[in-house]
């Protein structure tokens, strides 16, 4: 029994030796490097998951010992943002993470939740930035988030299938994309992706908010939802689910069943952002070649030209006690702003981005993205989207709503009716 | 009683660490969700204090009452269709049938694979444009089928319950291991006496196993209340509401950041939770099938 005792104590005080420098290594480690924990969407099969790893991974390679950032891979977008609420909600505000930026967003800035970077953007780094979106992300003197990435959403189309369906260029009117649809319809093509499903029925509420530029111009979302062209724009909204104008999976479908179909050439129209470009370029080289992007059509008596243009996502950091760990934020979240990491991970993806950067002569820009950015010169005015512009509550009833329309439940009018009652 | 008992220190320090556990990881949250329901919050700025409107809010709505009915057909599917399959199959394999071990393997094996991929392979079979179903509607009945399963009012709540239904395995395993501890004597007992199968089934085999079969029905209608998974991934509570659960409900509205609100919504699950479970159990699990108390 003495000779047990005395083996243990010996195997213990072994172990405690052969420990120390490795604790005490660990604990100098600690002491000079700060970790910062990035729950990241830009990954997995998105994109700009190529880039932003490569740049993460050099960061910390220049920064090795002082800085190291950590990617936590979340790539559903929709349970993201939960994530990162109930995070927030128990008090646990990741380091480095992203937004949306919409109504909802300005919650971010109350309390003691968001390093303020005004002071910083202020000290040279805000040239960047244009003024005019550092000003729209700033509240009350602060600025706690960094717009990153932005987009606009023109109407894509597919040149071959309308040109073998004998339409001549992309139709300017409703009544003309009526008859499109038709011509369409008879060469075995359904005319426009779109879907009621995943949080915000993405696709489509991207081409209700393109119609209601159209039917209430610029300033529409100013307009309460008792406006009456909200009714009109629902009109429109039906016809596109009715007589075949999309597909039947369309009712529940998420983001995959647009995309989808119009990538495997069922759909011949379609409606998403630049980000959309690599993997359109990856997985349909033929759609890619034959899309083309315009506006959508003009309602009757409606404004045309219009695109729907937005600020994207933003760049958020946890407040902290810590000085060392601000600072490493911000040297983080300016590194990944410099112009050659910003031109970067547009080139790869296709992304229009905040952060200024200049292509040269001798980039490589992708044609589609050169189309982006022309559509967007020469929209005749660019507006947000309903989902920006209205509190989640709404942006979640409008799927349901859709639904509803789309099976013949409701009636435009109670379409509108089922938005202002979650307006409250 | 427990005075009484020389061993009452020992039963006391053995229950401190259960009974830590339980206020810490039931009692707690379920105080913290109950208090924060009287609250409005956004999970971000501090709560303000609203009493039970949270409560006359949401009693009041359409999807509440949707997503209460909803669950309601839930446990009942699973604790009635679901158990009653698995109880079948449990009795017909405890007859030992050709290839019963393989049966019972195959039964099983939906139950060791994710939910998250069953509920996207249905939701491909129950596809519009491509799916399966469709195909073989259309290659029985010769007619062309495009029909919407998920997409449409009449369909889209069946069609979730039944591919969730079909699942038996795991209960069927349960009330399988109760049917086989039979000793075999009852059988043959039976036999003697020129009992059929089917006497020996309802007059031996349930009334035996009975109070494993109540305990099933407990777990798959407590399951059917808290239900989420497959109508998340297959429908998000669509179309316009109409496959909506309470658990999915509470997840949107912490979407639409009203923590609030999903509080409520979470307080009603669990006292409706406790009802159920408490009638399920008066009802069906104090008597055995022979009248006597159990």
């Amino acid at each position: 029994m003495k000779k047990i005792t005395v083996f243990s104590i010996m195997l213990i005080a072994l172990f405690t030796v052969l420990a120390m420098p490795v604790i005490a290594g660990g604990q100098q480690e600690a002491q000079k490097e700060v970790v910062l924990n990035w729950p990241c969407i830009w990954v997995g099969e998105d994109a700009k998951a190529d880039a932003v790893a490569d740049i993460v991974a050099k960061f910390n390679e220049e920064h090795a010992g002082q800085i190291k950032v950590q990617i936590e891979e979340m790539p559903d977008y929709d349970i993201y943002d939960k994530k990162i609420l109930a995070q927030i909600s128990g008090g646990q505000v990741p380091d480095i993470f992203t937004l949306k930026w919409n109504p909802d967003t300005k919650d971010f800035y109350s309390g003691d939740i968001l390093v303020d970077f005004s002071e910083d953007l202020a000290g040279g780094w805000g040239n960047r930035f244009d003024s005019s979106i550092i000003n729209e992300v700033t509240l009350d003197g602060q600025t706690k988030v960094i717009p990153y990435e932005m987009a606009i959403t023109p109407i894509w189309y597919n040149a071959d299938l309308f040109a073998e369906a004998g339409i001549d260029g992309f139709p300017k009117t409703y009544d003309e994309f009526w008859d499109a649809a038709e011509k369409l319809k008879a060469i075995d093509v359904t005319p426009t992706s779109q879907m009621t499903g995943g949080a915000n029925a993405w696709t489509s509420m991207l081409w209700y908010s393109h119609i209601m530029a159209s039917v209430g111009g610029p300033g529409i979302w100013d307009k309460p939802l008792s406006d009456p062209a909200y009714v009109k724009g629902a009109e429109i909204l039906k016809r596109l689910y009715s007589n075949g104008n999309t597909t039947k999976d369309a009712i529940g479908g998420g983001p995959s069943v647009p995309s989808g179909h119009y990538l495997a050439e069922r759909t011949a129209v379609f409606c998403n952002g630049p980000w959309f470009i690599g993997n359109i370029r990856e997985n349909a080289p033929e759609v890619y070649e034959s899309t083309e992007l315009t506006s959508a059509p003009a309602a009757a008596g409606g404004e045309k030209g219009a695109q729907i243009g937005f600020i994207q996502t933003v760049l958020a950091s946890g407040a902290t006690d810590d000085p060392a760990k601000r600072e490493a934020a911000l040297t983080f979240l300016q590194y990944m702003s410099q112009p050659e990491n910003v031109k970067r991970i547009s080139m790869d993806s296709g992304a229009l981005m905040v952060p200024k950067f200049t292509f040269s002569d001798s980039d490589d820009v992708d044609p589609l993205q050169k189309k982006f950015v022309e559509a967007q010169e020469n929209a005749s005015f660019v507006m947000n989207h309903l989902a920006a512009k209205f509190p989640a509550s709404v942006v979640q009833e409008f799927g349901a709503a859709l639904d509803q329309l789309a099976l013949g439940r409701a009636t435009p009018e109670e379409f509108v009716q089922m938005l202002e009652a979650a307006n409250d | 009683m427990l005075v009484k008992n020389k061993n009452w220190k020992w039963i006391i320090i053995f229950m401190i660490p259960i009974t830590a556990m339980y206020t810490a990881f039931f009692i707690y949250p379920f105080g913290f969700v109950f208090f924060s329901s009287l609250n409005s919050w956004n999970g971000i700025s501090s709560m303000e204090f609203v009493g039970f409107e949270n409560y006359s809010k949401l009693l009041q709505a359409s999807t509440l009452q949707i997503s209460a009915r909803n669950n309601i057909i839930w446990s009942l599917s699973l604790g009635f269709l679901q158990i009653g399959l698995a109880t079948i199959i449990a009795f017909i394999l405890a007859r030992r049938p050709r290839f019963w071990k393989t049966l019972r393997t195959v039964y099983f094996v939906p139950k060791v694979i994710s939910g998250v991929a069953i509920a996207m392979l249905w939701k491909a079979v129950y596809n519009a444009e491509y799916g399966a179903l469709n195909a073989v509607l259309t290659l029985i009945t010769g007619q062309e089928w495009s029909h919407n399963w998920l997409g449409a009012f009449n369909t889209a709540l069946p069609a979730i319950i039944a591919q969730e239904v079909m699942y038996i395995g795991y209960f069927m395993i349960i009330i399988l291991a109760g049917v086989m501890s039979i000793p075999t004597s009852y059988y043959e007992a039976a036999e003697i006496d020129g009992a059929s199968v089917w006497q020996q089934e309802t007059l031996i085999t349930l009334p035996v196993v009975w109070g494993i079969i109540v305990t099933a029905m407990t777990l798959a209608m407590a399951y059917g209340l808290r239900h989420f998974e497959a109508t998340f991934l297959m429908t998000g509570g669509g179309p316009g509401h109409s496959t909506s659960t309470l658990a999915l409900m509470m997840y949107d509205k912490i979407g639409a950041r009203k923590l609030g609100e999903a509080s409520t919504i979470g307080t009603i699950l669990v006292v409706v939770g406790f009802f159920v479970i408490v009638t399920l159990n008066k009802t069906l699990g104090s008597k055995s099938l022979t009248g006597e108390d159990q």
